[in-house]
């Protein structure tokens, strides 16, 4: 019987169309993910291949996810079908066994999705072998590849998926609640998303994402490049857990449904259609009279209609159960990410209005799926409850019903959006903070968001109508806005082609929606006319009556052309082509516009034209004198001063080459030199010129160079393209803005796949360690050496600029500010300009001026801030060197970037980043904002005191040195908690960092801008240096170091000259540590086997441990080799303190050289945990099992 | 106020021609439509309720032109469709009343009286309050006539109204139709002869698109008087009498068929002589259009 109805199933399948659609689709979406751009889902990035197993899985793991789409169309209807082809009343009453009907449509149906499912693997496999791919990016071809990930992922995931699918339309009988449990699916596996950004949370995460796509995720986050080229996907850990975990639950359901399938035709629903009796009462129909009513046309029962019909399809919607779940649903996932909101080393921010408006984001997904569903079903509406005859022969104007419908659903998403915003304020209200501001939440959700649904609405609509087939317009809209995201790699970048565009950009605090508002208003305009003129055409041809063919409804459609609908549409293209004209004429016109590919050949011509010029010899600028005026309102300044230009080379200079910047809206109105000259070489193109002097500059002359620079916005461009540094609330630029000295090696293209496309040879980060031309220059450039300094920088009234430099004079003049910043000693050539609305904070500590200079409102954490500095100038003063200056000034700008950056004596700090940081439990929590102040005022020593040559490793000296010197000073302000807990986090970075290398992994001392190694690595470094040889000897080297280098000019210390000072102060038996940590990348297998104690006496506790040991080295592309071990490792066991918490009773390196290990251990208290290395000082992949609860001997675990 | 349907075309897109040089001309008073199933009447309707365009010809109703001045014929119309669903989760009222709003009855007072006249008149008072999910064929098939009715129309095209209805029902709604009738075009399209009978004044049969027969009932049977015929056979002899007589209808009495032929004479003695019936006029028309095509052949 099963086998009958498996074969029947197969065969019923074998001629279904759709089957083979379905392989049809996913065979090309896959074949052209990998041998185009115009899919895109994952792929090899950097020194990654594009066919490693890794890369195949994640491919073949993301379009599982598709697949579930598919398994719903398939196995949902596997049952459901008797009852819609209402055949159920002769099947069910044949002899037939439940078990077999069930099981053998389930298993028929499977095979065939397993079939379809098998498209993938094929896919991937034809692709990789296609004649176009570059083998240099391929490896050896593999057929395991393909098939591992098939089974692993898309078999489970299918079995399971399937499972409910099946199972709810078994039960249901409804179509519609198929598509439910898809959505459901779906939250799970963002909500799974959510979590995994929680590193306490990425267990469960793993485990929760029903496709398997997380357990894999964390499985391999820490493969490194040359793993992931090489490793097969490992079926065990978290993945075997999840497989077996889903494959359960999808036994389960097939178990239940089982039980509660039943033969009977008539369904027991829970919602029971009741049947009225047909009550006859005493009325007597034959009397009754129809009364006359009048009957009006017109203008004013138009628009009664209108309304009246509005609010009837508002309501409808509103009483759909699917709609219901799915609001519900999307809130759901939103209230489980407001649980970690903005989360940032597990600390959490306030919950600003913009924060929790990011939040409330995750909720367009399901406005969209609300906007193309309820558009189709409002359309159909009629037509499917085949009242559409009656309702079509009514007396009311064709575009009533269209209009009403859309309106309906505006009025639902008006609703919704408040429902937001309530959802919004209980967040806020549940953290504590009660500063709503309500003008932000409309400000955004009923203009940015509400016109988004607006323009999908109407084009869903519009698709709709002219389809007219409730499916394929589905499908079509919802492929439609995935193709939108396309558009960009088709060439298609501008604005005025991708539909939507316009967007309101970041919000922030200080510079409120700036300048967006403008760009954001005229795009939507220009959509909006769009979609009102295919909405217009959408009157014209829908469907009124029974005609449904294209010419029929035209002919129909022409008599609905009506004067006001022509005039409507005429309208709607003037707007839509005026609006247009006037968008390109601002972004195109008035702003210059390239797209990408245009930039990127301008790069390659700048690189192959100028590269010539790179190490010409040329002056350096060792003073700056400027005036510059800052127009916040317009988002204009102007720069006039001059540099004094000095050949510090043995040989004569004759040409000055001046590199401007390429900034569109930046001109140099002149540039001169104070001796006569002409212009040698001018290339327009790169705004490169080559100035010729009559008589060179001398070996030690000096020549002064005037210039001025203005910077003019004009009109407006693209929200992601426009500038957010010179804006109405808080400019923040720097030099890069003026002219520099020579080839600007920075505009190359970096990246090495796409030289090769451009036929450019492959190019090093940075220059080699010893390279004479590299420690001729500091981290700054070759422009400079030490500069003076001074600077008369002004704005408009009530806002505050500032420069580097001490304030000598400050003065009004109209409805202008002015301030003169003085620099009474040499600095480096980098200098910021700022000006915005501050308060200001101010304190002193000895002689210095210590000044917060922020955004009112955002007085959270500036006594974290004040602290900081003042912890930060006093550690290191003690221990480094007198601090240079006499101030220092934090000041806050827009969280257009997040990063603090350290200015000679000022700090600009991005308000994203810490003044909104909540700490909750300042035992638990790490407080950042103390923690960055503390890295940025260190940067005073660690690069402003001492620069560095521009070289490998430099990094290793200016950003890891101000990571270890804050890390001490949180080390003597926190708990040692917080700090294993920072460095966990920090651990955690580092091996997610080197994963996704792209070109290969340094050791620390050959660095080069690889911010994983020297901001993350660095910390768990240095921080275990200072343990193995004390935090003393450590700041004795830095001290040292600190002396040489101190102010000197060319040539630039770099990282060997460090490592030498390390090296004088590592006891001979720990000279190894500088090998390991510095010199090459070495990793830790720490594991605890096994953990026992047993209870001597009262205060006498033997713990014996079993633990293994390994240490590996790893190459640049992260494989490892094992190396003998001899190292000294930390053996620690934990009790509990009389606050109850974990403490550590034991704690001392023991010397280990081999695997495996055991210890005794008398402690005096009674011990919970222990282990090897359970601080985490070492590099290990797998931190979580360096300890263990210890159990009693022959007893249950002590927890 | 004449509807006025001259040299009506309409083929569907699979090639099915709907409508065939159609002419009629409808008065006040009720006019019936007799067709078998597939016989195009629905088309007609729909036609000439303004959501279906024909291909050719013209229809008039009094001065308007329905086939363009669509939004004034509706104003003026009421019709009920063949085959026809409801909001499945409101009740009869809120229904009723929405489309009323659509009909252009503003004024809400009034509204309300007509609604409730409405569904007293149709006998769905009790059940008004119930969704329109839960009603029974027959209640759906009565709202679906008060929905019609709405604002008086003056022109109220019924297609196939009392098919599901009992006899009591359909009784009833055959009056309200005739109280309707009098200064008013109803047309009324079916397949059972004894509505027609019972209530038009005028009426058409039509069949595969074309008209077959116009006039009133009356001269439809005085027409036919005098040339049916009646026979009970044996079921043997069913194909025999088949080839040599013009039957118009074949039936079953109590398992033996009785044939009803058509004949200017007493076809032989054997046949009795029977009172016509616009029954036969139908049959007459449909079968011996058929006989008569084949005969062709």
């Amino acid at each position: 019987m099963f086998k009958d109805i498996f074969l029947f199933e197969l065969k019923y399948r074998k001629a279904r169309a759709a089957n083979y659609i379905y392989f049809g689709i996913m065979f090309l979406m896959c074949i052209l993910a990998v041998t185009t751009d115009i899919v895109q889902i994952g792929g090899g990035v950097g020194q990654v291949k594009e066919n490693a197993p890794i890369v195949i899985a994640q491919m073949i793991g993301i379009m599982a996810v598709f697949l579930s789409l598919i398994a719903s169309a398939i196995l949902g209807v596997a049952v459901l079908r008797d009852f819609e082809h209402n055949t159920e009343a002769i099947l069910f009453s044949t002899p037939m066994k439940k078990f077999a009907y069930l099981m053998g449509r389930y298993w028929g149906s499977l095979v065939v999705l397993l079939l379809v499912a098998s498209s993938l693997p094929l896919a991937f496999m034809i692709g990789d072998l296609w004649p176009t791919r570059e083998a240099e990016r391929l490896l050896p071809f593999n057929l395991i590849t393909y098939w591992q990930p098939f089974f692993i992922f898309v078999v489970p995931n299918m079995f399971f998926c399937g499972a409910i699918f099946f199972a709810s339309g078994a039960l249901s009988r409804k179509s519609i609640v198929i598509y439910t449990q898809g959505i459901i699916l779906l939250v799970l596996y963002l909500a799974s998303q959510s979590m995994l950004r929680d590193l306490e949370q990425k267990e469960i995460a793993a485990l929760l994402d029903p496709f398997g796509v997380r357990a894999f995720g964390f499985h391999t986050q820490y493969w490194t490049p040359g793993e992931r080229n090489t490793l097969q996907i490992p079926f065990e850990g978290y993945i075997l857990y999840n497989r077996l975990l889903w494959i359960g639950v999808g036994i389960l359901v097939l178990i239940i449904n089982h039980f509660a399938f039943s033969f009977n035709v008539v369904r027991g629903s829970i919602f029971k259609t009741r049947v009225f009796k047909d009550e006859r009462i005493t009325i007597k129909p034959e009397e009754t009279k129809i009364p006359v009513a009048q009957q009006f046309t017109g203008f004013s029962t138009h628009l009664g209609q209108l309304l009246k019909l509005t609010i009837f399809y508002f309501k409808m919607v509103f009483k759909e159960i699917p709609f219901i779940a799915i609001v519900v649903a999307g809130m759901l996932l939103m209230f489980l990410n407001a649980m970690n909101m903005n989360e940032l080393y597990g600390t959490s921010s306030y919950p600003t209005t913009y924060s929790v408006l990011g939040l409330l984001a995750v909720f367009n997904l399901f406005f969209v799926i609300i906007a193309v569903l309820y558009s189709g079903e409002l359309i159909w509406k009629e037509r499917a409850v085949n009242l559409n005859l009656i309702i079509d022969a009514m007396p009311m104007p064709d575009f009533i019903s269209l209009i009403s419908k859309f309106l309906g659903l505006l009025l639902v998403y008006l609703v919704l959006l408040f429902g937001l915003i309530i959802c919004g304020i209980i967040i806020q209200a549940s953290y504590g903070y009660y500063k709503f501001e309500i003008g932000v939440y409309f400000g955004s959700l009923y203009t940015e968001t509400l016109a988004f649904l607006v323009l999908y609405t109407l084009l869903s609509m519009f698709i709709q109508v002219m389809v007219n087939n409730k499916f394929l317009g589905f499908a079509i809209a919802i492929a439609f806005s995935i193709l939108v995201g396309f558009f960009g790699q088709m060439g298609l970048e501008h604005p005025l082609f991708q539909f939507g565009s316009g967007s309101l950009g970041t919000y922030s605090d200080m510079n409120v929606y700036g300048h967006f508002v403008t760009p954001f208003t005229w795009l939507q305009v220009y959509w909006l006319a769009f979609v009102v003129f295919l909405f217009a055409v959408a009157v014209i041809f829908s469907v009124r009556g029974s005609e449904s063919v294209m010419n029929m409804r035209w002919k129909s459609g022409k008599l609905r052309l009506s004067k006001s609908l022509v005039r409507m549409m005429a309208m709607a293209v003037i707007l839509f082509a005026s609006t247009g004209f006037y968008i390109f004429y601002n972004t195109n016109i008035l702003n210059e516009y390239s797209n990408s590919d245009d930039r990127e050949d301008l790069q390659v011509d700048y690189e192959n034209t100028l590269k010539k010029f790179e190490f010409l010899p040329q002056p350096k600028i060792t003073s700056i004198d400027l005036k510059v005026d800052i127009y916040p309102s317009k988002r204009d300044f102007t720069a006039e001063g001059y540099f004094i230009l000095k050949n510090k080379t043995s040989e004569p200079i004759a040409d000055i080459h001046i590199q401007e910047n390429a900034e569109s809206a930046l001109k140099t109105e002149y540039l001169k030199f104070d001796r006569k000259n002409g212009i040698k070489e001018n290339f327009d193109k790169f705004k490169y010129t080559i100035y010729k002097l009559e008589q060179p500059l001398q070996p030690g002359d000096s020549l002064r160079m005037d210039f001025k620079t203005t910077f003019v916005t004009q009109g407006f461009v693209e929200t992601s393209k426009s500038n957010t540094q010179v804006i109405f609330n808080g400019t923040f630029f720097n030099n890069m803005y003026f002219p520099s000295l020579g080839y600007n090696e920075g505009y190359e293209i970096g990246d090495d796949n796409k030289r090769k496309e451009k036929k450019l040879p492959e190019k090093e980060r940075m220059m080699e360690r010893n390279d004479p031309r590299g420690l001729a220059q500091s981290l700054f450039g070759d422009d400079a050496d030490h500069i003076n300094f001074k600077i008369q920088i002004s704005t408009d009234k009530g806002q505050t600029a500032i420069a580097p430099g001490y304030l000598a004079k400050q003065w009004e003049e109209g409805d202008r500010v002015y301030f003169q910043y003085d620099m009474d000693a040499p600095m480096c050539n980098f200098f910021s300009m700022i000006s915005a609305n501050y308060a200001i904070k101010k304190d002193k500590w000895n002689d210095i001026n210590l000044e917060i200079y922020y955004h009112p409102g955002h007085e959270y954490n500036l006594d974290h801030m004040m602290e900081g500095m003042k912890d930060a100038l006093a550690y290191y003063e003690k221990h480094f060197s007198p601090y240079q200056y006499r101030q220092v000034r934090i000041m806050e700008f827009p969280r257009y970037a997040s990063f603090a950056q350290s200015f000679a004596n000022t700090i600009p700090f991005s308000e994203g980043i810490g003044f909104i940081a909540k700490i909750d439990d300042p035992d638990k929590d790490i407080d950042f904002t103390y923690y960055v102040t503390a890295h940025e005022v260190a940067h005073q020593w660690w690069g402003h005191q001492v620069m560095e040559a521009g070289v490998k490793g430099n990094a290793m000296l200016s950003e890891s040195m101000s990571q270890y010197s804050a890390l001490m000073v949180l080390k003597n302000k926190f708990t040692p908690e917080i700090i294993e807990r920072y460095l966990k986090y920090e651990l955690d970075r580092y091996l997610q960092g080197r994963a996704s290398e792209r070109k290969k992994e340094q050791p620390l001392e050959f660095v080069e801008g690889q911010g994983y190694i020297h901001y993350q690595k660095a910390s768990l470094i240095f921080f275990a240096l200072q343990d193995y040889i004390g935090e003393d000897s450590v700041n004795a080297a830095f001290q040292r170091f600190n002396e040489a280098w101190r102010f000197k000019d060319a040539p630039y210390p770099t990282s060997a000259n460090l490592l030498d000072q390390i090296r004088k102060v590592t006891p001979d038996s720990l000279q190894y540590l500088i090998h390991d940590m510095f010199e090459t990348i070495t990793l830790f297998e720490n594991k605890t086997e096994t953990a026992e104690y047993e209870e001597k006496s009262k205060d006498q506790f033997e713990v014996t441990l079993k633990v293994t040991a390994e240490k590996f080295r790893a190459d640049s592309t992260g494989l490892e080799s094992n190396i003998p071990i001899n190292d000294w490792i930390d053996i620690g066991i934990y009790g509990k303190n009389i606050a109850g918490k974990d403490s550590l009773i034991y704690l001392k390196k023991h010397k280990i050289t081999q695997k495996e290990n055991e210890y005794k251990i008398m402690v005096k208290s009674k011990p919970r945990k222990a282990g090897i290395d359970p601080l985490h000082k070492l590099i290990d992949r797998h931190s979580s099992d360096n300890t263990k609860g210890l159990i009693r001997k022959g007893k249950e675990p002590a927890s | 106020m004449q509807l006025i349907i001259q040299n009506l075309n309409k083929t569907y897109s699979n090639g099915v021609q709907a409508l065939k040089d159609v002419n009629i001309t409808i008065n006040q008073g009720m006019f019936g439509l007799l067709g078998p199933n597939g016989a195009g009447k629905s088309s007609l309707m729909r036609t000439i309720a303004t959501l279906q365009e024909a291909d050719s010809g013209s229809i008039t109703l009094g001065d308007l032109n329905v086939l363009t001045q669509k939004e004034e014929v509706r104003k003026i119309l009421g019709y009920l469709p063949q085959e026809f669903g409801v909001y499945p989760k409101i009740d009869a009222v809120t229904l009723l009343d929405h489309l009323a709003v659509l009909k252009g009855i503003t004024n809400k007072s009034e509204r309300k009286g007509l609604v409730e006249a409405l569904l007293h008149k149709t006998n769905l008072w009790a059940a008004r309050h119930k969704n329109l999910g839960g009603y029974s064929g027959g209640m759906k098939q009565r709202f679906g006539i008060a929905q019609a009715l709405i604002a008086s129309p003056k022109l109220i095209i019924v297609d196939e109204p009392t098919a599901g209805l009992d006899p009591a029902e359909r009784n009833r709604f055959l009056n309200l139709l005739s109280e309707i009738g009098e200064n008013t075009v109803v047309i009324l399209s079916t397949h059972i002869v004894e509505d027609v009978k019972e209530l038009c004044t005028d009426m058409a049969i039509i069949n595969k698109g074309q008209v077959l027969y116009k006039g009133s009932p009356m001269d439809a049977i005085a027409e036919v008087e005098g040339k049916v015929w009646k026979k009970r056979i044996a079921k043997s002899e069913l194909e025999e009498y088949r080839k040599s007589f013009n039957i118009i209808s074949e039936r079953l009495i109590a398992g033996r068929p009785e044939i009803t032929v058509l004949s200017d004479t007493q076809p032989d003695s054997s046949f009795d002589h029977t009172a016509a019936d616009l029954e036969d006029v139908y049959f007459t028309h449909i079968f011996g259009t058929t006989n008569k095509e084949v005969a062709a052949q």
